[in-house]
């Protein structure tokens, strides 16, 4: 598991677990979102607060997680991204696919 | 033996976890220890050892149960794997041997000769496996699939380099094409797909042919704009499931040799570099695009930009951005910036990148595979 995730008013929490998410993990992160996406939450919230390197081949699991999110009518969003990978969904545009909040707290009272 | 090669020893006697990860630390090894298959499992979630080795007796999940939960796993079910026994006992040891265990090690064994055991099946495990890749390479080369260039073109009035290194010597997701269409009209593309080794190596050439169709037929067409060749390729991206279901970044550019200009758009990919010569200033050029395939519409923008004697132009992918520094590692374009600015604006500025320290380094770390193109209009 490299997820841990919990519930709070149909919205999934789900934060990733591992300090390196790379290619090693990118299949893992992959089927457990669809796992997580077959629950049909009205949004998933990934929490990236203990991640200190993301590689591409991870970022691509996420995104097409999002295109399976997306078919599924739900959406995913990011929070608590470190500085170094705030910077790169920036650089990427990665930003304009994802809604990044800077917490748990911003991203509910947004969401509701 | 390289120091790099990671060992998870499980044993549940704290003794031999102990004796036997100091020894095979002097030996190079890094060892990961684990007192139980469960723990075993936590690690494996996070790091992925080059080999492992499980005692038989264990309480709760033993050793055999523990291979079991390994060869049930696709992800796990690869990892070489070894049996560490007290016992010489023929049978268990051959229950162990049908269990895909590569070989079995009594533990009263001296250390040496433990170590070159491991040694050795590393070693065939490597062997075997330079073997495959070497085929397989040749295999590509004698169809002529390349997806990086074997020459760089002559484009009058400008001069145009590349460096490629893939990861772990893989050929990778990274692909790179200069397409020449008459004398006036050159594009550059570079581009990404999201993933390592084979399997982005094998859609990197699904991505390059739907490049090269797209910039034929909007020339064919009269269509010399990036922005709309960006959105035709991303539209038969988007409607492709095999390819869409992958994810890349594309960096394009055409250079006019006429007007003295290039064109710019790109697809999620990292900002250009580029420095003006006349006012010696260093800027980055961020295009707007999003990944190849992601939405129907890319939101692709494009920029023009008129090229001056001594301006010089960098495209790269995201490994130039990667950083290893005590053992984290971390993406920071600014480091890629600072450390690429000495060399800018030189007459021979690529040759000097080329074997500067910064690119001999990166070419080591092997962290991602990196590309960096490069344009200069002459002087």
């Amino acid at each position: 598991m490299i997820l841990k995730t919990h519930n709070t008013n149909q919205i999934a929490i789900a934060e990733i677990l591992v300090n390196e998410a790379n290619l090693s993990q990118a299949d893992a992160l992959k089927a457990e979102m669809i796992v997580l996406i077959d629950t049909h939450p009205k949004k998933i919230l990934v929490d990236f607060n203990q991640v200190q390197y993301v590689d591409s081949t991870f970022l691509g699991a996420m995104v097409s997680s999002l295109k399976y999110a997306v078919a599924n009518k739900t959406d995913i969003a990011v929070m608590r991204l470190p500085q170094d990978i705030h910077n790169l969904f920036t650089l990427i545009r990665l930003d304009k696919v994802f809604k990044i909040y800077a917490d748990e707290a911003e991203a509910l009272s947004d969401i509701n | 033996m390289s120091a790099s090669h990671k060992i998870l020893l499980v044993d549940d006697n704290p003794l031999v976890l102990m004796t036997m990860g100091q020894a095979l630390g002097r030996e190079g090894f890094i060892c990961m220890k684990a007192d139980s298959a469960t723990q075993a499992m936590e690690l494996l979630e996070k790091d992925i050892p080059d080999i492992i080795l499980s005692d038989y007796d264990m309480p709760e999940v033993n050793g055999f149960q523990f291979r079991q939960q390994l060869m049930d796993s696709k992800q796990f079910k690869h990892i070489p794997f070894m049996f560490l026994t007290s016992m010489n006992n023929a049978e268990l040891m051959l229950e162990g041997m049908n269990m895909d265990a590569i070989d079995y090690i009594v533990k009263d064994v001296p250390i040496p000769v433990i170590v070159s055991k491991i040694t050795n099946v590393l070693n065939t495990i490597r062997e075997q496996h330079e073997r495959s890749i070497s085929e397989l390479s040749r295999a590509a080369v004698a169809l002529h699939l390349n997806s990086v260039p074997q020459k760089t073109p002559v484009i009058s009035g400008f001069n145009v380099d590349f460096w490629h290194k893939p990861f772990q010597n893989y050929p990778g997701g990274d692909f790179i094409d200069f397409i020449q269409i008459d004398e006036r009209y050159t594009f550059i593309v570079l581009g990404d797909v999201m993933g390592k080794k084979w399997g982005a190596w094998f859609f990197s050439f699904g991505f390059l042919s739907y490049v090269r169709s797209a910039v034929r037929l909007c020339i064919f067409d009269g269509d010399l704009s990036t922005k709309s060749i960006m959105q035709k390729i991303n539209t038969v991206v988007h409607l492709d499931p095999v390819v869409s279901e992958v994810l890349s970044t594309l960096s394009l550019l055409m250079i006019d040799t006429q007007q003295l200009q290039v064109s710019y758009s790109g697809a999620g990919d990292l900002p250009l570099l580029y420095y003006n010569h006349a006012e010696a200033k260093t800027s980055r050029i961020q295009s707007a695009g999003l990944l190849l395939g992601l939405r129907t519409d890319g939101e692709y923008d494009e920029f023009v930009l008129k090229l001056n004697p001594g301006d010089q132009l960098l495209m790269l992918t995201d490994g130039l951005i990667d950083f290893e520094k005590g053992g984290r590692k971390r993406s920071d374009y600014n480091v890629f910036e600072e450390a690429v600015q000495p060399f800018l604006g030189k007459p021979d500025t690529f040759m000097q990148l080329k074997t500067s320290d910064f690119l001999i380094q990166k070419a080591q770390e092997q962290v991602d595979d990196c590309s960096l193109v490069f344009l200069q209009k002459e002087i």
